[in-house]
Order: C-alpha cells, then sequence, then structure tokens
C-alpha cells in the first residue's frame, strides 16, 4: 500500500522504495525504520495517511 | 410451544398471528449512517438509543451489526449486545459472519436470539462453524440463498440453494426446520438496472416455493432493498406495498426500518397501481417503462420525518451530542432548559467540559479530524458565552489561568491560536497575549495576572533559541509557574537538555495543542514534570538527500533577461489555484486526514463531498472578495562561489552570501551549484513574493469573531497559496532563465522537483538562517511590494515567501 505525507504530498510508494534514504524497492511503508522521515519535507513517519 | 426468539424479559413467536415479525433494521454500521456516527464516537448510549426507539415504533426483534473496516468487530459487538440484552425488552439478532464474533456474543446474551446469517459461498466451511454454533446455543439463523455461483437471482436458484443449505443445516448439524429463517435475497427494482426488471416476482415466487418445498422453515427479507436508488417518499410507499405481496406469498419476517412502513389501508388504490406496476413489472410495453411512470407519479412527494429522534432525547444528553457533533444550531434551546434545572456553573463543568474531554480522546484516538474538533469548541464557546450572562462574577474567575504567547520575533499564531481554542474551551481562563512578544512583556504580564502556567509559541528554528536563552530571565525574575513550550522547530530531546536546566519549575514539551491540553490536566492533577529527554532508542533522524556527489562543474549559465531587480504587482490571483498542493493543503493544514477507521472510499467521499467544495468556496470568495494580492520582488545577478560563498554583485557592490554545508556525507552546500570565479561566474536568482496583507486581516478577524474552523480553514489556504505563488513564480524565472523545458506534468512533478534546478527557501532546512534575509532585502526592496522584516529577520505579512535559485540541474533539496 502507497502512503502519502500530509505535510507536502509525497507518495511513498514500496514497489519504489525512497533512494533518497536509501530504502530499497519492494519495503513496506510499515518496515520502514522509525527514524525515517520524508524525503522531500523531513516529516517523520506518524506524517504518514496511506492511500490505497 | 410455538417456535420462539426470547431476551431476559419476554419471548417472540417467529410466527405472528398477524406477519410479518418486524425486526428493525437500523441498529447497523452499515444501514444506519447515524448507527455508525455513533459507535465511530464511541457513544455507545446513542447506539443503545436507536434501539430503544425502534422498539417504541415498533420492532419486535432488533438485528444488530458492527462490522466497520478498521474497528474490532468482537469488541464492538459484545459491548452492544451486553448493553441491548441489559435494555431492550426485546430479543435481538446477532448480525456478523464472524463465527468467534457470533459465538462470544451468544455467550453473553441471556436469552435465544437469531444468527444473522449464513450462506453457502464459500462451500459450507464457514456455514459448518456457525451451525455447531448455533445448535451448541440454541440459536435460529437467518440463511442467504447465496451459494459458490453467487447470489441467487432466479426462484429456481433461489430454492435449490434453499435446499442445500437445508441439508447442511438439518440433515448434518441437527438443527430443526424452524431454526432457519431462508432469506431468498431482495434487489432493487428501484434503479433501472435491465437484468432486475423481474427481480421482484423472482424473490415473491422464491419465498412461495421455500415455504411450500421446505416444511416447517420461515422466511425473512431485507426489505427496503427492494427500493434502493429511489427517493424516500417514494421508498416507504414502494416497501410497504412490496411487503404486503410478500406476506401474501408466505413471508413469516422482514427486516425494516419500523417507523418507515406504512399500513396497506392508507396507501391510495392509484399509489398501489404504479408500485404492482414496478413490482410484477407489467406494461414494459407502453411508452414509458413501469420505473418511469413509477418516478413520474411519486415526483412531488416529500417524506415527512414525524418521527425526528432528537424528540426523545434527554437535555443533557442533547447538549453533550451537540458539542460532540459541533451542531450549534438550537443550542440556546437545549441550554435555557437546562438553565431551569441546574446552576450555570454546573452545566459548564457536568456537562460541556466532560463533552470536550470527549471531543479531545476521539482526536486522540483518530477517529475526529482537527476541523471537526473546532467546530466542538465553536458549539462550547457560544454554549458558554450563552450562559455567561448567568453565572456569578466569581464563577466566571474560576479555574486554572494559562498566560499564551508567540516569543519574540516570531509572528507565526496559528499553532498558539489553537491552544487557546482548545484550553478556553475545556475550562481554562486563557490570556492570549499576542505575537512577538519580549521575555520582559511575558514576564509582566504572568505577574499581574497571576497565571498558574505559562505557554510559548513559536515556528522558527529562531524561536527555539530565544526560548532557550530567555529561560534564565524568567527564572531571575522569580517566577514558579511551569511552562510549556510549543512550535514546529522544537524537539522533546532539545527541550529536555537545552531548556529544563535553565528553569525551576517543569519545563514540558507539547508537541500539539492536545499536548498542551494533557498538561494542563496534569497540572491541575500536580502530575505535572519537566520534559525528560526519550531514552536513545533508536537512531538519529534519517537525513535523506542526493547521494551524488560529483557536481557537473561545465553546465552551461544561461542568460538572464536583466540585471538587477524587478517589481511586479499586477499577478492573476487565480493563475496560481493550479500551482496549489491540494494534499498538503487538505490533509496537512486543514487535517482532513485519512484516519484509521477510514476506507479509501469513504475518504475520497469525504474529500468530494466536504473538503472540495470548501475548497472551491474559499477560491471564490478570495477572488470576489479581492483577498489575494500576489506580488513579487525579484532579480537576476552576476556571481560566483568561493568555498561555502556565493558572492552576489549588485551594481558596485558585492554581496557575500554565507551558506551552511552539511556536516555528513556528501557535505552538500548551496554555494556548490555555482561556478567560481575561475569556472567564468554565474547567474544568481531571487525573489520575494507575498500574497498580501488582505488575506491576513481576515484571518485575524475570524480568529476574534470565534468563527475557529473557518479561521483555520482560510489560514491552511492562505498558506498554501503562498507556496503556490512560490511554485508559480519560480516556473516565470525559469522561463525568464530559458531552462523551462522540463514542465511537470501535475502536482506531484512540482512537489518532486521535476524540473530544472531548485529554489531554496531562507529559513529552510538547506539555509536555515534567517539573517540572509538582511542582503536578500538590500537587494530586492521588497518593501514596495508591502514586505517588511521583523527584529529576528522573519517576513511580514506571514503570507510570503523568499528563495534563492539554483540553475543548476544537480541543484534539489537537502538540509544541513
Amino acid at each position: 500500500m502507497r502512503y502519502i505525507c500530509a505535510n507536502c504530498g509525497y507518495t511513498y510508494d514500496p514497489a519504489l522504495g525512497d533512494p533518497m534514504n536509501d530504502i530499497p524497492p519492494g519495503t513496506a511503508f510499515a518496515d520502514l525504520p522509525d527514524n525515517w522521515v520524508c524525503p522531500l519535507c523531513y516529516a517523520d513517519k506518524s506524517n504518514f495517511d496511506p492511500l490505497d | 410451544m410455538k417456535p420462539s426468539v426470547a431476551s431476559l424479559y419476554q419471548a417472540v413467536e417467529i410466527a405472528q398471528d398477524i406477519p410479518p415479525l418486524l425486526i428493525g433494521e437500523r441498529s447497523n454500521t452499515n444501514g444506519s449512517k447515524k448507527f455508525r456516527d455513533c459507535l465511530l464516537a464511541e457513544d455507545f448510549d446513542g447506539c443503545l438509543r436507536i434501539g430503544l426507539d425502534q422498539e417504541v415504533q415498533g420492532a419486535q426483534i432488533l438485528d444488530l451489526c458492527s462490522a466497520y473496516a478498521g474497528r474490532d468487530e468482537t469488541a464492538d459487538l459484545t459491548r452492544l449486545v451486553k448493553l441491548y440484552a441489559e435494555s431492550v425488552k426485546i430479543p435481538i439478532m446477532i448480525d456478523s459472519t464472524t463465527p468467534n464474533c457470533i459465538e462470544a456474543c451468544l455467550k453473553l446474551y441471556p436469552g435465544r436470539c437469531i444468527i444473522n446469517s449464513i450462506n453457502m459461498e464459500d462451500g459450507g466451511k464457514t456455514l459448518d462453524k456457525v451451525c455447531r454454533l448455533a445448535k451448541k446455543y440454541g440459536a435460529a439463523v437467518v440463511a442467504l440463498t447465496i451459494n459458490v455461483k453467487g447470489m441467487a437471482m432466479t426462484a429456481d436458484e433461489k430454492v435449490e440453494t434453499a435446499r442445500q443449505i437445508y441439508e447442511q443445516a438439518v440433515g448434518k448439524h441437527g438443527l430443526r426446520p424452524q431454526d432457519i429463517l431462508f432469506d431468498p435475497l431482495t434487489f432493487t427494482i428501484g434503479a433501472g438496472d435491465q437484468s432486475l426488471l423481474d427481480a421482484a416476482i423472482q424473490t415473491l415466487e422464491g419465498i412461495r416455493r421455500i415455504k411450500q418445498e421446505l416444511p416447517g422453515v420461515f422466511t425473512v427479507l431485507g426489505l427496503s432493498n427492494i427500493s434502493f436508488g429511489l427517493p424516500p417518499a417514494a421508498r416507504k410507499i414502494l416497501n410497504s406495498v412490496f411487503l404486503h405481496e410478500a406476506v401474501e406469498q408466505g413471508l413469516d419476517a422482514a427486516i425494516i426500518d419500523p417507523g418507515k412502513i406504512l399500513p396497506l389501508a392508507q396507501i391510495s388504490e392509484e399509489d398501489r397501481t404504479f408500485c404492482f406496476d414496478l413490482i410484477y413489472n407489467r406494461g414494459q410495453d407502453k411508452e414509458k417503462s413501469p420505473l418511469m411512470r413509477f418516478i413520474d407519479h411519486f415526483a412531488e412527494r416529500v417524506e415527512v420525518d414525524e418521527a425526528d429522534e432528537s424528540q426523545v432525547k434527554r437535555p443533557e444528553e442533547e447538549l453533550h451530542q451537540k458539542i460532540v457533533r459541533g451542531d450549534k444550531d438550537g443550542i440556546e434551546d437545549v441550554l435555557a432548559v437546562l438553565l431551569d434545572r441546574y446552576p450555570p456553573l454546573e452545566i459548564v463543568n457536568q456537562i460541556l467540559v466532560p463533552a470536550m474531554r470527549h471531543v479531545g480522546e476521539l482526536f486522540g484516538k483518530g477517529e475526529l479530524l482537527l476541523p471537526f474538533v473546532l467546530q466542538s469548541a465553536e458549539a462550547m464557546k457560544k454554549s458558554v458565552a450563552w450562559l455567561e450572562p448567568h453565572m456569578l462574577k466569581v464563577d466566571q474567575e474560576e479555574g486554572t489561568k494559562v498566560l499564551l504567547a508567540t516569543v519574540q520575533g516570531d509572528v507565526h499564531d496559528i499553532g498558539k491560536n489553537l491552544v487557546d481554542i482548545l484550553l478556553s474551551n475545556n475550562g481554562y481562563k486563557v490570556f492570549n497575549i499576542g505575537i512577538k512578544v519580549p521575555a520582559e512583556t511575558i514576564i509582566a504580564k504572568a505577574r499581574e495576572l497571576k497565571v498558574d502556567i505559562i505557554g510559548l509559541s513559536g515556528l522558527l528554528v529562531k524561536s527555539a533559541i530565544v526560548m532557550q536563552e530567555s529561560l534564565p530571565q524568567y527564572r531571575e525574575a522569580g517566577l514558579t509557574m511551569p511552562i510549556l513550550l510549543g512550535g514546529a522547530a522544537l524537539t522533546s530531546e532539545f527541550v529536555a537538555t537545552s531548556c529544563v536546566p535553565n528553569y525551576d519549575a517543569p519545563v514540558v514539551y507539547c508537541a500539539d495543542a492536545f499536548a498542551g491540553l494533557k498538561a494542563l490536566k496534569e497540572y491541575e492533577a500536580g502530575t505535572l514534570k519537566a520534559t525528560v529527554a526519550a531514552p536513545k532508542n533508536g537512531q538519529p533522524r534519517m537525513k535523506p538527500g542526493v547521494k551524488d556527489v560529483s557536481i557537473d562543474r561545465n553546465h552551461p549559465v544561461p542568460e538572464p533577461p536583466f540585471l538587477g531587480l524587478r517589481h511586479v504587482t499586477d499577478i492573476d490571483p487565480a493563475k496560481l489555484f493550479p500551482y496549489v498542493n491540494e494534499q498538503a493543503l487538505f490533509r496537512g493544514r486543514w487535517g482532513y486526514r485519512r484516519t484509521a477507521s477510514t476506507t479509501a472510499e469513504e475518504y475520497v467521499e469525504l474529500t468530494r463531498t466536504k473538503v472540495m467544495p470548501l475548497y472551491e468556496g474559499l477560491k471564490q470568495r478570495a477572488l470576489a472578495e479581492g483577498l489575494l494580492q500576489p506580488k513579487a520582488a525579484y532579480g537576476y545577478f552576476r556571481c560566483y562561489s568561493e568555498g561555502d560563498t556565493v558572492f552576489v554583485e549588485a551594481g558596485d557592490e558585492v554581496m557575500a552570501f554565507d551558506f551552511p554545508r552539511q556536516s555528513s556525507p556528501p557535505h552538500l552546500c548551496i554555494a556548490d551549484y555555482y561556478r567560481s570565479r575561475d569556472e567564468g561566474g554565474d547567474v544568481a536568482a531571487f525573489f520575494v513574493v507575498t500574497i498580501g496583507d488582505q488575506i491576513a486581516v481576515e484571518t485575524k478577524r475570524l480568529f476574534e469573531a470565534d468563527a475557529y474552523h473557518d479561521y483555520l480553514m482560510l489560514h491552511g489556504f492562505s498558506v498554501e497559496v503562498t507556496d503556490a505563488l512560490a511554485e508559480y513564480w519560480h516556473e516565470v524565472m525559469r522561463r525568464e532563465l530559458g531552462i523551462a523545458a522540463e514542465k511537470p506534468a501535475d502536482m506531484t512533478g512540482y512537489v518532486t522537483q521535476g524540473y530544472q534546478g531548485s529554489r531554496y527557501g531562507f529559513g529552510y532546512p538547506a539555509c536555515p538562517d534567517l539573517d540572509a534575509h538582511k542582503m536578500l532585502f538590500k537587494l530586492l526592496e521588497p518593501e514596495a511590494i508591502g514586505v517588511t522584516l521583523t527584529e529576528t529577520m522573519e517576513m511580514v505579512p506571514e503570507v510570503s515567501t523568499s528563495a534563492i535559485i539554483a540553475h543548476h540541474p544537480q541543484a534539489k533539496y537537502f538540509a544541513v
């Protein structure tokens, strides 16, 4: 499931991962580390809403 | 004994002398919005009231369903079953398809109930489990005619499926025929679906044949499906006529809204004819179909809702609900009734304040969104204002006193004002002394007003430093009250390590307004403690960014359209809307987030029905009233980099913009994206943009008028339109530089910087220092477009933003 940053609108897509944070493709949002932040606005995980 | 079901209080025969047995359908999360809202608000008394109302209206059994995505069905349903078992006189029907949940309810229920429902959709696996439970606990079951191929549409399929279920339930599990109520399924004949033209006929035939071919069993229908898609007044009549026809065929029970069934005698012959034509699909050959004739005939009918449920509510509960729902309409009437019974202070303390606390709890659990909390606060404010003239002066001064201020140099007050709204509407006495307040003033006011707690707010990184550095001043002034700190740049670590040691009473970090409310409660309970650094359980926050460090030194420098500064004051505000980041506005600024209890579809619905209309309304209003006055001060300047500095040539003067460099790899610095003098120099572009003071004036007016909800909406709108202006103007400048070939297709493209280069806002992660504003203002003279600086280098009005623009394609966001 994709998640969207409520602060800036960036979408985390597990199929793509997050190269800016060295997160490989195939990583579920739930499996992102707790100290992961939005690669665009640096908001933490609690700022993300489920999208699908 | 005749087949019956029973509650603790009474037995009810399934075969009524005058059929059908009426099963109330409204205590159902999927069938009643009101019931669902009550459940989501954890208002179990409200859930019970819906059951009691149906009993009064003539229901003989109540269907009870709590299934809702994201909630714990078993926890909810067992709680409801207990409540209904005690307070409702009639028996219940457990509406669930989850065997574990069904069993938990059966165990609790002190009588014989009905299970709704079983079917053969999975070939009988679940049916086996539920039939075993029915046998074990002596329950009856509703059986839907669904098999592995799906829902039975024709009478033949309905009867065949019923027979399969009968063989399993009776033959294999030993239930008696009389323990089963077959539901041959009702499909709508009100939506014009060509495949359903004879659906009512098939269902009626199904009833007749099931009763005939499977002696001893009962039949039941979820009746109101028949008219789905039609207007309420017409539905009521069609449902009533169809029910009559079904009973004629042998229907024993109907799941309905008992308040919405009419005796056939009350329906005119003419009305009945149109219903019969539709039910029996008569006169398809006429010019208009039976459905069209039916719709035309009933087009003028309006449903008179005689059974307004609020009438049966106690005024205490009604006030509570009005606060929780943020419903201000007629709240004075309820207060007037209550004022006859209680002293005003008691109404505040016993009803209003607990209702607001409940609202806070719902928000905390993610079940209520911020805009709705603000509507509740408005209802609270209106109630207290209405009661105040009736209160003694001493009563009005009761309560813990809180001083709120945004610290020196900071103009941001949305956070502080949200705290004000929440605290003052939870029974606290709030003194909100504004923005840019120097420590000396805060100290003097705290003494003068004898406050119990101080709350300091500030958005900027600089404000966090101001808080840290002013705390010794508070200590030296001899203040002893706790101090709460809030603001975007603060963290609990920073407060614990850099602020707490500077003051003797507790210094407490509050992540949001609700944390402030919690701190106030702890203060009253005597348990408020200074923030301690969280145990280092994880690594520090990640630092996202590009990993590529070799910046191409030979990228061509674009030719600027002019050198020096320009002011533009005739920007069309309507051009900005396509650049508004709607996701950030709706979710981030406005708080319309998707909570745990909301499905993706429901969120889309919320956006479509509530949020988008709000947004469209604000856009129109902003244009009509001239609330948006976008202006830009911008310019292009020759420059060159040297180390971490970009030297900008403005006429005879050279200004040195120092930028910080990342302390960890890849050690980026904004200066890296500009060529050095040896490399031939470069072009730096800057802008200061603002949407003008007018919208800020209107925002302030809304806050002062206690229009909390509209205040938050307009404030968020103004912030995001400001960002849209920055996005728009950045694009204008890329065009002027001739580097606008890559144009993002949509907002996502802008969010992810799908264009050449980058803009770095002063005060943001790549250049957090606002002091550069001093030079920037010399370069661009934005005073001419109405933008000035505070003593801490912040721009006024708040709805302004500034940036340095890098044209280099490798330039993207990063944080130092």
